[in-house]
Protein backbone atom coordinates (compact mmCIF):
# COMPACT_ATOMS: atom_id res chain seq x y z
CA UNK A 1 0.00 0.00 0.00
CA UNK A 2 1.47 3.17 -1.24
CA UNK A 3 -1.05 5.14 1.54
CA UNK A 4 -1.23 3.33 4.45
CA UNK A 5 -3.02 6.10 6.34
CA UNK A 6 -5.60 4.85 3.40
CA UNK A 7 -6.59 8.84 3.54
CA UNK A 8 -9.51 9.74 1.31
CA UNK A 9 -9.30 11.79 -2.04
CA UNK A 10 -11.89 14.04 -0.92
CA UNK A 11 -10.70 15.27 2.56
CA UNK A 12 -11.61 13.86 5.70
CA UNK A 13 -15.15 13.96 7.18
CA UNK A 14 -15.79 17.40 9.01
CA UNK A 15 -18.78 18.34 10.88
CA UNK A 16 -21.44 19.76 9.45
CA UNK A 17 -21.48 23.93 9.94
CA UNK A 18 -25.01 25.53 10.36
CA UNK A 19 -25.33 27.45 7.26
CA UNK A 20 -23.58 27.33 3.64
CA UNK A 21 -23.96 29.22 0.51
CA UNK A 22 -25.60 26.33 -1.13
CA UNK A 23 -26.45 22.94 -0.37
CA UNK A 24 -26.58 20.27 -3.15
CA UNK A 25 -28.30 16.73 -1.96
CA UNK A 26 -26.87 14.36 -4.27
CA UNK A 27 -23.46 13.05 -4.05
CA UNK A 28 -23.64 12.03 -7.74
CA UNK A 29 -22.01 13.21 -10.85
CA UNK A 30 -24.12 16.11 -11.46
CA UNK A 31 -24.27 17.31 -8.39
CA UNK A 32 -20.32 16.76 -7.41
CA UNK A 33 -20.04 18.75 -11.18
CA UNK A 34 -21.78 21.23 -9.85
CA UNK A 35 -20.29 22.06 -6.52
CA UNK A 36 -16.71 21.72 -9.00
CA UNK A 37 -17.78 24.58 -11.33
CA UNK A 38 -19.49 26.59 -8.81
CA UNK A 39 -16.35 27.04 -7.15
CA UNK A 40 -13.95 26.98 -10.49
CA UNK A 41 -16.28 29.13 -12.63
CA UNK A 42 -17.72 31.21 -9.93
CA UNK A 43 -16.11 31.34 -6.63
CA UNK A 44 -18.90 29.43 -4.70
CA UNK A 45 -16.31 27.25 -2.32
CA UNK A 46 -18.71 27.51 0.18
CA UNK A 47 -20.54 24.48 -0.45
CA UNK A 48 -22.30 20.82 1.27
CA UNK A 49 -23.10 18.21 -0.82
CA UNK A 50 -25.47 16.27 1.06
CA UNK A 51 -25.44 12.08 0.59
CA UNK A 52 -27.16 9.66 1.56
CA UNK A 53 -25.22 6.42 1.05
CA UNK A 54 -21.74 7.15 -0.20
CA UNK A 55 -20.71 9.16 -3.78
CA UNK A 56 -21.51 7.43 -6.66
CA UNK A 57 -23.97 4.93 -4.89
CA UNK A 58 -26.50 5.63 -7.49
CA UNK A 59 -26.62 5.91 -11.31
CA UNK A 60 -22.86 7.54 -10.74
CA UNK A 61 -21.49 4.06 -10.31
CA UNK A 62 -23.88 1.52 -12.30
CA UNK A 63 -24.03 3.17 -15.60
CA UNK A 64 -22.56 1.45 -18.50
CA UNK A 65 -19.58 4.45 -19.19
CA UNK A 66 -20.79 5.18 -22.89
CA UNK A 67 -20.63 8.95 -23.77
CA UNK A 68 -21.43 9.83 -27.19
CA UNK A 69 -22.86 13.34 -28.79
CA UNK A 70 -25.66 11.90 -31.48
CA UNK A 71 -28.84 12.74 -29.99
CA UNK A 72 -31.99 13.35 -32.09
CA UNK A 73 -32.37 16.85 -31.17
CA UNK A 74 -30.76 20.65 -31.91
CA UNK A 75 -31.45 21.14 -28.10
CA UNK A 76 -30.00 18.06 -26.88
CA UNK A 77 -26.79 17.37 -28.95
CA UNK A 78 -24.77 20.85 -28.38
CA UNK A 79 -25.01 19.91 -24.40
CA UNK A 80 -23.70 16.52 -24.75
CA UNK A 81 -21.38 17.61 -27.41
CA UNK A 82 -19.91 20.04 -25.04
CA UNK A 83 -19.54 17.01 -22.05
CA UNK A 84 -18.33 14.96 -24.51
CA UNK A 85 -15.24 17.52 -25.49
CA UNK A 86 -14.72 18.50 -21.94
CA UNK A 87 -13.30 14.57 -20.81
CA UNK A 88 -9.85 15.37 -21.83
CA UNK A 89 -10.07 18.93 -20.32
CA UNK A 90 -11.22 17.59 -16.74
CA UNK A 91 -8.42 14.42 -17.33
CA UNK A 92 -5.92 17.68 -16.93
CA UNK A 93 -7.48 19.63 -14.72
CA UNK A 94 -8.40 16.97 -11.88
CA UNK A 95 -4.93 15.60 -12.46
CA UNK A 96 -6.78 12.65 -12.44
CA UNK A 97 -7.33 9.67 -15.26
CA UNK A 98 -10.48 9.44 -16.45
CA UNK A 99 -9.64 6.96 -18.76
CA UNK A 100 -11.70 8.05 -22.05
CA UNK A 101 -11.40 5.43 -24.15
CA UNK A 102 -12.65 7.13 -27.40
CA UNK A 103 -13.68 4.23 -29.77
CA UNK A 104 -16.43 5.32 -31.39
CA UNK A 105 -20.06 4.14 -31.19
CA UNK A 106 -21.71 2.46 -34.19
CA UNK A 107 -25.69 2.74 -33.83
CA UNK A 108 -27.29 -0.89 -35.97
CA UNK A 109 -30.39 -0.30 -38.41
CA UNK A 110 -32.43 -3.05 -38.62
CA UNK A 111 -34.76 -1.87 -41.44
CA UNK A 112 -35.28 0.46 -43.69
CA UNK A 113 -37.57 3.13 -41.38
CA UNK A 114 -34.49 2.93 -39.13
CA UNK A 115 -32.09 3.86 -41.84
CA UNK A 116 -34.06 7.07 -42.96
CA UNK A 117 -34.56 8.11 -39.05
CA UNK A 118 -30.35 7.43 -38.68
CA UNK A 119 -29.96 9.43 -41.87
CA UNK A 120 -32.03 12.68 -40.22
CA UNK A 121 -30.09 11.40 -36.77
CA UNK A 122 -26.62 12.36 -38.72
CA UNK A 123 -28.04 15.54 -40.79
CA UNK A 124 -28.65 16.78 -37.29
CA UNK A 125 -25.08 15.90 -35.72
CA UNK A 126 -23.73 17.21 -39.08
CA UNK A 127 -25.38 20.50 -39.02
CA UNK A 128 -24.05 21.30 -35.05
CA UNK A 129 -20.72 20.28 -35.72
CA UNK A 130 -20.54 16.56 -34.49
CA UNK A 131 -19.07 13.68 -36.57
CA UNK A 132 -21.78 11.78 -37.55
CA UNK A 133 -21.74 8.89 -40.55
CA UNK A 134 -24.30 6.31 -42.12
CA UNK A 135 -22.53 3.12 -43.18
CA UNK A 136 -24.34 0.00 -45.21
CA UNK A 137 -23.66 -3.58 -43.82
CA UNK A 138 -21.11 -4.29 -45.79
CA UNK A 139 -19.07 -1.20 -44.70
CA UNK A 140 -20.03 -1.92 -40.96
CA UNK A 141 -18.82 -5.85 -41.79
CA UNK A 142 -15.46 -4.37 -42.83
CA UNK A 143 -15.23 -2.48 -39.55
CA UNK A 144 -16.44 -4.94 -37.10
CA UNK A 145 -16.34 -8.17 -38.60
CA UNK A 146 -18.21 -9.92 -35.88
CA UNK A 147 -21.01 -8.81 -36.43
CA UNK A 148 -23.91 -11.49 -38.49
CA UNK A 149 -25.18 -8.69 -40.88
CA UNK A 150 -26.03 -11.90 -42.68
CA UNK A 151 -30.37 -12.06 -43.23
CA UNK A 152 -31.52 -15.39 -40.53
CA UNK A 153 -31.80 -13.54 -37.41
CA UNK A 154 -35.44 -11.99 -36.39
CA UNK A 155 -33.88 -8.51 -37.03
CA UNK A 156 -31.62 -8.34 -40.14
CA UNK A 157 -29.21 -5.33 -40.41
CA UNK A 158 -29.37 -2.78 -42.70
CA UNK A 159 -26.61 -0.64 -41.81
CA UNK A 160 -25.41 1.36 -38.78
CA UNK A 161 -24.67 5.04 -37.78
CA UNK A 162 -21.40 5.35 -36.93
CA UNK A 163 -20.09 8.27 -34.32
CA UNK A 164 -16.44 8.45 -33.94
CA UNK A 165 -15.93 10.95 -31.00
CA UNK A 166 -18.01 9.33 -28.45
CA UNK A 167 -16.76 5.81 -26.50
CA UNK A 168 -16.06 5.28 -22.93
CA UNK A 169 -15.01 6.96 -20.01
CA UNK A 170 -14.41 5.09 -16.46
CA UNK A 171 -17.87 6.24 -14.34
CA UNK A 172 -15.80 5.57 -11.10
CA UNK A 173 -12.96 7.38 -11.55
CA UNK A 174 -15.03 10.81 -12.74
CA UNK A 175 -17.11 10.51 -9.55
CA UNK A 176 -13.59 10.79 -7.69
CA UNK A 177 -12.08 13.06 -9.86
CA UNK A 178 -14.81 15.65 -9.24
CA UNK A 179 -14.87 14.92 -5.86
CA UNK A 180 -11.24 15.64 -5.22
CA UNK A 181 -11.17 18.74 -7.57
CA UNK A 182 -14.65 20.30 -5.66
CA UNK A 183 -13.28 19.26 -2.59
CA UNK A 184 -9.64 20.76 -3.48
CA UNK A 185 -11.66 24.28 -3.94
CA UNK A 186 -13.42 23.89 -0.42
CA UNK A 187 -16.80 22.21 -1.31
CA UNK A 188 -17.55 19.70 1.85
CA UNK A 189 -19.08 16.29 0.87
CA UNK A 190 -20.85 15.10 3.64
CA UNK A 191 -21.79 10.84 3.39
CA UNK A 192 -24.05 8.52 4.99
CA UNK A 193 -26.24 11.63 6.12
CA UNK A 194 -29.72 12.41 4.65
CA UNK A 195 -31.52 15.38 3.67
CA UNK A 196 -35.04 14.71 5.73
CA UNK A 197 -36.73 18.00 5.16
CA UNK A 198 -36.23 20.96 2.42
CA UNK A 199 -37.57 24.39 4.14
CA UNK A 200 -39.57 27.16 2.84
CA UNK A 201 -40.19 30.86 3.91
CA UNK A 202 -41.90 33.01 2.17
CA UNK A 203 -41.93 30.99 -0.83
CA UNK A 204 -37.77 31.04 -0.92
CA UNK A 205 -35.49 28.60 0.17
CA UNK A 206 -34.69 28.77 3.91
CA UNK A 207 -32.92 25.64 5.28
CA UNK A 208 -32.12 22.01 4.74
CA UNK A 209 -33.18 19.40 7.34
CA UNK A 210 -30.58 16.73 7.63
CA UNK A 211 -29.45 13.39 9.85
CA UNK A 212 -27.12 15.48 11.18
CA UNK A 213 -28.23 19.01 11.77
CA UNK A 214 -29.91 21.83 10.53
CA UNK A 215 -28.60 23.44 7.49
CA UNK A 216 -29.35 27.67 7.00
CA UNK A 217 -28.63 28.47 2.80
CA UNK A 218 -30.93 30.28 0.51
CA UNK A 219 -29.70 27.86 -2.27
CA UNK A 220 -30.73 24.17 -2.98
CA UNK A 221 -30.10 21.81 -5.59
CA UNK A 222 -31.61 18.38 -5.94
CA UNK A 223 -29.67 16.68 -8.11
CA UNK A 224 -30.25 12.62 -6.45
CA UNK A 225 -30.50 11.45 -9.67
CA UNK A 226 -33.47 8.60 -9.84
CA UNK A 227 -34.49 9.19 -7.04
CA UNK A 228 -35.00 13.50 -7.16
CA UNK A 229 -38.60 13.02 -8.30
CA UNK A 230 -39.58 11.64 -5.18
CA UNK A 231 -37.55 13.81 -2.74
CA UNK A 232 -38.81 16.85 -4.60
CA UNK A 233 -42.38 15.89 -4.17
CA UNK A 234 -42.16 14.78 -0.48
CA UNK A 235 -40.46 18.07 0.57
CA UNK A 236 -41.61 20.73 -1.36
CA UNK A 237 -44.99 19.10 -2.80
CA UNK A 238 -43.82 19.33 -6.19
CA UNK A 239 -44.93 16.98 -9.17
CA UNK A 240 -42.65 16.09 -11.73
CA UNK A 241 -43.43 14.08 -15.41
CA UNK A 242 -41.16 11.51 -14.04
CA UNK A 243 -41.20 7.75 -13.80
CA UNK A 244 -37.89 5.97 -11.98
CA UNK A 245 -37.57 2.51 -13.28
CA UNK A 246 -35.10 0.20 -12.58
CA UNK A 247 -32.41 -0.96 -15.49
CA UNK A 248 -30.08 -3.40 -15.46
CA UNK A 249 -26.60 -4.48 -16.92
CA UNK A 250 -24.26 -6.93 -16.54
CA UNK A 251 -20.91 -8.14 -17.84
CA UNK A 252 -19.57 -11.43 -19.49
CA UNK A 253 -16.27 -13.40 -18.46
CA UNK A 254 -13.64 -12.08 -19.92
CA UNK A 255 -12.34 -12.50 -23.53
CA UNK A 256 -9.98 -11.41 -26.41
CA UNK A 257 -10.13 -8.87 -27.78
CA UNK A 258 -13.32 -8.96 -30.23
CA UNK A 259 -14.59 -5.55 -30.77
CA UNK A 260 -13.46 -2.49 -30.44
CA UNK A 261 -16.74 0.12 -30.37
CA UNK A 262 -19.56 0.62 -28.65
CA UNK A 263 -22.12 -1.01 -30.62
CA UNK A 264 -26.21 -0.69 -29.52
CA UNK A 265 -29.01 -1.89 -31.48
CA UNK A 266 -32.72 -0.10 -30.63
CA UNK A 267 -34.23 -3.51 -31.88
CA UNK A 268 -33.07 -5.51 -29.84
CA UNK A 269 -32.69 -3.48 -27.01
CA UNK A 270 -28.99 -3.46 -26.37
CA UNK A 271 -25.31 -1.66 -26.16
CA UNK A 272 -22.58 -3.32 -25.26
CA UNK A 273 -19.14 -3.00 -25.53
CA UNK A 274 -16.09 -4.69 -24.90
CA UNK A 275 -13.73 -3.70 -21.48
CA UNK A 276 -10.31 -3.06 -21.75
CA UNK A 277 -10.22 -6.10 -19.40
CA UNK A 278 -11.88 -7.73 -21.81
CA UNK A 279 -15.17 -8.57 -20.45
CA UNK A 280 -18.65 -7.77 -22.75
CA UNK A 281 -20.58 -5.02 -20.75
CA UNK A 282 -23.96 -4.76 -21.72
CA UNK A 283 -26.84 -2.66 -20.96
CA UNK A 284 -30.81 -3.94 -21.39
CA UNK A 285 -33.93 -3.10 -21.46
CA UNK A 286 -36.29 -2.16 -18.48
CA UNK A 287 -39.42 -2.92 -16.78
CA UNK A 288 -42.27 -0.25 -17.19
CA UNK A 289 -43.70 -0.45 -13.87
CA UNK A 290 -41.58 2.38 -11.68
CA UNK A 291 -40.08 0.90 -8.79
CA UNK A 292 -37.30 2.07 -6.43
CA UNK A 293 -35.71 -1.99 -6.03
CA UNK A 294 -32.85 -1.96 -8.29
CA UNK A 295 -33.70 -5.74 -8.62
CA UNK A 296 -32.54 -7.75 -11.62
CA UNK A 297 -34.58 -10.66 -12.99
CA UNK A 298 -33.72 -13.73 -14.93
CA UNK A 299 -35.85 -12.68 -17.58
CA UNK A 300 -33.31 -9.70 -18.57
CA UNK A 301 -30.39 -12.16 -18.24
CA UNK A 302 -32.26 -14.46 -20.81
CA UNK A 303 -33.39 -11.45 -23.15
CA UNK A 304 -30.02 -10.29 -23.23
CA UNK A 305 -28.02 -13.52 -23.85
CA UNK A 306 -30.58 -14.32 -27.12
CA UNK A 307 -30.63 -10.68 -28.35
CA UNK A 308 -26.81 -10.33 -27.90
CA UNK A 309 -25.90 -13.59 -29.61
CA UNK A 310 -28.03 -12.95 -32.27
CA UNK A 311 -26.28 -9.99 -34.12
CA UNK A 312 -22.60 -11.14 -32.25
CA UNK A 313 -23.01 -15.26 -33.06
CA UNK A 314 -19.90 -15.71 -31.58
CA UNK A 315 -20.38 -15.15 -28.08
CA UNK A 316 -22.38 -18.19 -27.65
CA UNK A 317 -21.83 -20.12 -24.67
CA UNK A 318 -20.31 -17.03 -22.81
CA UNK A 319 -20.95 -16.96 -19.25
CA UNK A 320 -22.52 -14.05 -17.51
CA UNK A 321 -20.12 -13.34 -13.97
CA UNK A 322 -22.05 -10.30 -12.64
CA UNK A 323 -25.30 -8.75 -13.25
CA UNK A 324 -26.84 -5.62 -11.26
CA UNK A 325 -29.98 -2.71 -11.56
CA UNK A 326 -29.61 1.20 -11.30
CA UNK A 327 -32.66 3.65 -11.29
CA UNK A 328 -33.28 5.71 -14.54
CA UNK A 329 -35.73 8.78 -14.17
CA UNK A 330 -38.08 8.66 -17.11
CA UNK A 331 -39.49 11.85 -18.48
CA UNK A 332 -42.27 11.75 -21.68
CA UNK A 333 -40.15 13.56 -23.69
CA UNK A 334 -36.54 11.41 -23.06
CA UNK A 335 -34.96 14.68 -22.13
CA UNK A 336 -34.32 15.78 -18.74
CA UNK A 337 -35.61 18.62 -16.59
CA UNK A 338 -32.92 21.67 -15.47
CA UNK A 339 -34.89 24.10 -14.04
CA UNK A 340 -34.81 26.42 -10.97
CA UNK A 341 -35.97 30.15 -9.38
CA UNK A 342 -39.72 28.99 -10.56
CA UNK A 343 -41.75 27.16 -8.38
CA UNK A 344 -39.80 28.39 -5.24
CA UNK A 345 -37.19 30.95 -4.86
CA UNK A 346 -33.46 29.22 -4.61
CA UNK A 347 -34.54 25.89 -5.25
CA UNK A 348 -33.17 24.00 -8.50
CA UNK A 349 -32.95 20.95 -9.96
CA UNK A 350 -31.76 18.83 -12.56
CA UNK A 351 -33.24 15.78 -12.64
CA UNK A 352 -34.93 13.65 -15.38
CA UNK A 353 -31.75 12.45 -16.98
CA UNK A 354 -32.92 8.77 -17.47
CA UNK A 355 -30.42 6.35 -18.77
CA UNK A 356 -28.69 9.72 -20.35
CA UNK A 357 -27.09 10.91 -16.91
CA UNK A 358 -23.30 9.88 -16.97
CA UNK A 359 -23.00 11.08 -20.56
CA UNK A 360 -23.88 14.75 -19.93
CA UNK A 361 -22.49 15.19 -16.08
CA UNK A 362 -19.99 17.25 -16.92
CA UNK A 363 -21.39 20.00 -19.30
CA UNK A 364 -24.81 19.87 -17.01
CA UNK A 365 -22.62 20.86 -13.61
CA UNK A 366 -20.87 23.73 -15.72
CA UNK A 367 -24.47 25.28 -16.81
CA UNK A 368 -26.01 24.61 -13.52
CA UNK A 369 -23.43 26.03 -11.43
CA UNK A 370 -23.62 29.50 -13.73
CA UNK A 371 -27.80 29.49 -13.13
CA UNK A 372 -27.07 29.05 -9.41
CA UNK A 373 -24.48 31.12 -9.10
CA UNK A 374 -25.76 34.14 -11.28
CA UNK A 375 -29.57 33.44 -10.74
CA UNK A 376 -30.02 33.62 -15.17
CA UNK A 377 -31.00 30.82 -16.81
CA UNK A 378 -28.46 30.15 -19.46
CA UNK A 379 -29.71 29.30 -22.70
CA UNK A 380 -28.51 26.19 -23.37
CA UNK A 381 -30.69 25.49 -20.43
CA UNK A 382 -33.78 27.06 -21.07
CA UNK A 383 -35.26 24.71 -23.54
CA UNK A 384 -35.37 21.62 -20.20
CA UNK A 385 -37.84 23.97 -18.39
CA UNK A 386 -40.53 21.88 -16.42
CA UNK A 387 -42.85 24.59 -18.15
CA UNK A 388 -42.42 22.70 -21.26
CA UNK A 389 -44.97 20.18 -20.58
CA UNK A 390 -47.71 22.99 -19.42
CA UNK A 391 -46.99 24.70 -22.74
CA UNK A 392 -47.39 21.44 -25.26
CA UNK A 393 -43.39 22.37 -26.58
CA UNK A 394 -42.12 18.47 -25.83
CA UNK A 395 -39.07 18.04 -26.69
CA UNK A 396 -38.47 15.43 -29.97
CA UNK A 397 -35.94 13.01 -28.41
CA UNK A 398 -38.49 10.09 -28.77
CA UNK A 399 -37.81 10.46 -32.44
CA UNK A 400 -34.52 8.81 -31.22
CA UNK A 401 -33.31 5.00 -32.16
CA UNK A 402 -34.50 3.90 -29.05
CA UNK A 403 -36.77 5.60 -26.63
CA UNK A 404 -38.45 4.39 -23.31
CA UNK A 405 -40.75 6.20 -21.71
CA UNK A 406 -43.33 4.44 -19.03
CA UNK A 407 -46.57 6.86 -20.47
CA UNK A 408 -45.76 6.54 -23.94
CA UNK B 1 -39.96 -13.48 -11.05
CA UNK B 2 -40.14 -9.38 -10.30
CA UNK B 3 -43.72 -9.19 -10.37
CA UNK B 4 -46.67 -10.70 -10.01
CA UNK B 5 -49.93 -8.68 -10.48
CA UNK B 6 -53.79 -9.86 -9.61
CA UNK B 7 -56.04 -9.45 -12.26
CA UNK B 8 -59.48 -9.50 -11.07
CA UNK B 9 -60.70 -11.79 -13.66
CA UNK B 10 -57.86 -14.32 -14.21
CA UNK B 11 -56.21 -14.41 -10.42
CA UNK B 12 -52.65 -13.72 -9.98
CA UNK B 13 -50.34 -13.67 -12.81
CA UNK B 14 -46.64 -13.30 -14.10
CA UNK B 15 -46.55 -9.47 -14.11
CA UNK B 16 -44.98 -9.66 -17.81
CA UNK B 17 -48.80 -10.57 -18.81
CA UNK B 18 -49.69 -6.77 -18.51
CA UNK B 19 -48.77 -3.38 -19.09
CA UNK B 20 -48.54 -0.64 -16.76
CA UNK B 21 -50.90 1.65 -16.97
CA UNK B 22 -49.59 4.61 -14.81
CA UNK B 23 -50.54 6.11 -11.66
CA UNK B 24 -54.21 6.55 -10.66
CA UNK B 25 -54.73 9.75 -10.77
CA UNK B 26 -58.61 9.86 -10.10
CA UNK B 27 -61.18 11.04 -13.02
CA UNK B 28 -60.39 12.90 -15.99
CA UNK B 29 -61.05 16.81 -15.32
CA UNK B 30 -63.78 18.23 -16.30
CA UNK B 31 -63.55 19.94 -19.62
CA UNK B 32 -65.22 22.84 -18.36
CA UNK B 33 -62.33 25.97 -16.88
CA UNK B 34 -59.43 23.35 -17.60
CA UNK B 35 -56.36 25.50 -17.70
CA UNK B 36 -52.79 24.37 -19.38
CA UNK B 37 -51.82 23.94 -15.57
CA UNK B 38 -54.27 21.52 -14.19
CA UNK B 39 -54.39 19.40 -17.64
CA UNK B 40 -50.60 18.83 -17.47
CA UNK B 41 -50.79 17.92 -13.93
CA UNK B 42 -53.27 14.91 -14.70
CA UNK B 43 -51.83 14.00 -18.16
CA UNK B 44 -48.04 14.24 -17.09
CA UNK B 45 -47.55 14.87 -13.36
CA UNK B 46 -46.52 11.49 -11.02
CA UNK B 47 -45.84 11.61 -7.49
CA UNK B 48 -43.18 9.21 -7.76
CA UNK B 49 -44.17 7.81 -4.30
CA UNK B 50 -41.24 5.56 -2.83
CA UNK B 51 -43.85 3.23 -0.96
CA UNK B 52 -47.45 2.03 -1.60
CA UNK B 53 -49.11 3.53 -4.58
CA UNK B 54 -52.56 2.97 -6.11
CA UNK B 55 -51.98 2.48 -10.40
CA UNK B 56 -53.40 0.89 -13.40
CA UNK B 57 -53.11 -2.04 -15.27
CA UNK B 58 -54.29 -3.44 -18.42
CA UNK B 59 -54.46 -7.38 -18.62
CA UNK B 60 -52.57 -7.34 -22.39
CA UNK B 61 -51.91 -11.16 -22.51
CA UNK B 62 -54.97 -12.61 -20.91
CA UNK B 63 -58.15 -11.54 -20.70
CA UNK B 64 -57.91 -7.54 -21.60
CA UNK B 65 -59.80 -6.23 -18.71
CA UNK B 66 -58.24 -2.39 -17.28
CA UNK B 67 -57.97 -2.25 -13.51
CA UNK B 68 -56.41 -0.43 -10.90
CA UNK B 69 -54.50 -1.86 -7.48
CA UNK B 70 -51.87 -1.13 -4.83
CA UNK B 71 -47.81 -1.88 -5.20
CA UNK B 72 -44.76 -0.81 -2.85
CA UNK B 73 -42.79 0.62 -5.27
CA UNK B 74 -39.91 -0.21 -2.99
CA UNK B 75 -40.20 -4.10 -3.24
CA UNK B 76 -42.58 -4.64 -6.22
CA UNK B 77 -45.25 -6.43 -3.84
CA UNK B 78 -48.56 -5.92 -4.34
CA UNK B 79 -50.72 -4.95 -1.76
CA UNK B 80 -54.19 -5.95 -0.64
CA UNK B 81 -56.91 -3.40 -0.54
CA UNK B 82 -57.69 -3.88 2.84
CA UNK B 83 -54.05 -3.28 3.81
CA UNK B 84 -53.90 0.34 2.74
CA UNK B 85 -53.96 2.37 5.40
Amino acid sequence: MLNKKNKSLWGERKPLKSSYDAVIVGGGLHGLATAYFLARDHGIKDVAIIEKNYIGFGGAGRNTAIVRANQRTQENVPLYNEALKLWPVLTKELNFNLMFNNCGNLNLMHSEAAMKAARMNVSTAQFLGVESHLLDAKQLKEMEPAINVSEDITYPIHGAMYHPPGGIVRHDAVVWGLAKGAAEYGAEIHQDTEVTAINTEKGRIASVDTTRGKINTSKVLVAAGGYSSAVINRMLGIRLPISALTIQAMVTQPIKPLFDHVISSGAYHVYCNQTLKGEIATGAHMDDWPNYTTQTTAHYIKHQAEALTQFLPCLKGLKFMRIWGGLADMTPDMAPIMDGNDQVEGFFMDCGWGYFGFKSCSSTGKYMAEFMATDEYPDILKPFTMRRFEQHRLMGETAALVNYSADN
Amino acid sequence: MALTITCPVCGKRDGYEFRYGGEDKGPRPDEEGLTPENWCDYVHMNDCVAGIQKEWWYHRDGCGVWFSTHRDTTTNLEISDSEVK
